[in-house]
């Protein structure tokens, strides 16, 4: 089994209409893991039915026990994040302002504040129209993704994978460059990087490259919508070169991206889109590089 | 030496854990005494925050000479044992402790 991440730096490249254009086109031979859990939207391209939900905990919420307190109101004074008011003759805590520092329970002198585990959203591992699986999370409200959470997604896809003996895990990313990125990236076989013709393309190209290199794993690299400024593309193009990163395919900028995502579809469900025929090749290229 | 390999188990057949920062346990060869003892790495696994900075620090702990894992660590992890002699060996994600031992010994890893 092989785990390929898909990943761009900046948003808007393109990344995950291809993530899921490949998981298509790989059927059921692939599982799927979307850890773009703050943006989580690849659910919609392959058709989820959001089954076998399980609750996900990350971080702890201040609790105020109502009756042992005094209404001293030190606990109101010390919270950097505002979470502590006064309403109703009692202190409390707003959960969604929370950042479960655990500043108010030590200071508290009735030891009347505990911190409980704050529920963050669900898990779930859904049928898709690839005739395969999909793990992917629901965020509750004012819940961010983690590296703890991706980590999770990500192991269960992986699990599953091993368990049916399947050949691959692909794993629509994260975005940026911190924790959940670092943590989608841990573990993984190679990395498709998703970039596209602008400077901040370009920039976060590099951006994320730097923190691939570190864990040194393999890259290839797509560069999406190159025909929008072909001057940058070349300029893409010797940054690869110079860090010895395969590039698999350029992309042109089509509309039959947008008009596939409007309609729920995978790009390469469209027969009589180029863009099918490159991504094909793509993916062919791709599983050659592992 | 002191080999630690980022592990599932703590036997010679269990797999190297790809993941460095949230691997379930770490197992650590003693090449001297021919022991292999395994650390668990529970807390480190589900950490909200610091899985790299734990996982990190059972390393520096168990005295080891040598990590082999699958891929290296993130940044902050990194920088802590780039402070230490430890060298990381990586590109053993796929294999039995026992392979990537030899792997090591035979000079097929990639130094980071």
């Amino acid at each position: 089994m092989k785990e390929i991440v898909i990943i761009s730096g900046k948003g808007g490249t393109g990344k995950t209409s291809i993530s899921a254009s490949f998981a298509y086109l790989e059927k059921e031979d692939a599982i799927i893991a979307d850890c773009d859990v703050d943006a989580a939207n690849m659910h919609l391209l392959l058709d989820a039915d959001f089954a076998n939900p399980e609750e996900f905990f990350s971080g702890e919420t201040a609790f105020i026990k109502e009756e042992d307190c005094t209404n001293c109101g030190i606990c109101a004074s010390v919270c950097r994040f505002g979470a502590i008011s006064f309403v109703d003759d009692n202190y409390k805590v707003d959960p969604l302002a929370c950042e479960g520092c655990w500043y108010c329970s030590r200071v508290c002198p009735k030891e009347t504040i505990q911190m409980q585990k704050q529920k963050s959203g669900d898990l779930f591992v859904s049928h898709i129209k690839s005739d395969s699986l999909m793990v992917h999370a629901k965020l509750g409200f004012a819940a961010e993704n983690s590296g703890k959470l991706v980590a999770q997604v990500k192991n269960s896809a992986k699990k599953i994978a091993i368990e049916q003996k399947k050949k691959f895990v692909i794993v629509d990313g994260s975005p940026g460059i911190g924790c959940p990125v670092v943590s989608s990236l841990s573990g993984a076989n190679l990395v498709v990087l998703v970039t596209e013709a602008t400077v901040s393309g370009l920039h976060d190209l590099k951006r994320i490259h730097q923190v691939v290199k570190k864990f040194g794993i393999k890259s290839v690299c797509i560069i999406n919508k190159y025909d929008l400024n072909e001057e940058l593309t070349q300029e893409i193009q010797e940054y690869l070169t110079k860090e010895d990163i395969t590039l698999i395919t350029k992309l042109p900028y089509d509309e039959d991206f947008t008009k596939a995502m409007s309609k729920a579809k995978c790009i390469v469900e469209n027969e009589n889109s180029q863009l099918t025929t490159i991504l094909k090749d793509s993916w062919k290229t791709i599983k050659d590089k592992i | 030496m002191k080999i630690v390999l980022s592990a599932t188990g703590g036997s010679w057949n269990d797999f190297v854990d790809p993941r460095l920062g949230r691997a379930q346990g770490l197992a650590v060869y003693d090449e001297q005494s021919k022991e292999l003892s395994y650390i668990s790495n529970g807390d480190g696994v589900s950490a909200d925050h610091g899985a790299g900075l734990q996982v990190a620090k059972l390393i520096l702990d168990s005295h080891a000479d040598v990590i082999i894992t699958g891929n290296g660590p993130g940044s902050k992890a990194g920088e802590l044992l780039a402070k230490s002699n430890v060298k990381i060996y990586v590109g053993a994600g796929d294999m039995s402790l026992e392979d990537a031992y030899n792997a090591y010994k035979n000079e097929k890893l990639t130094q980071l």
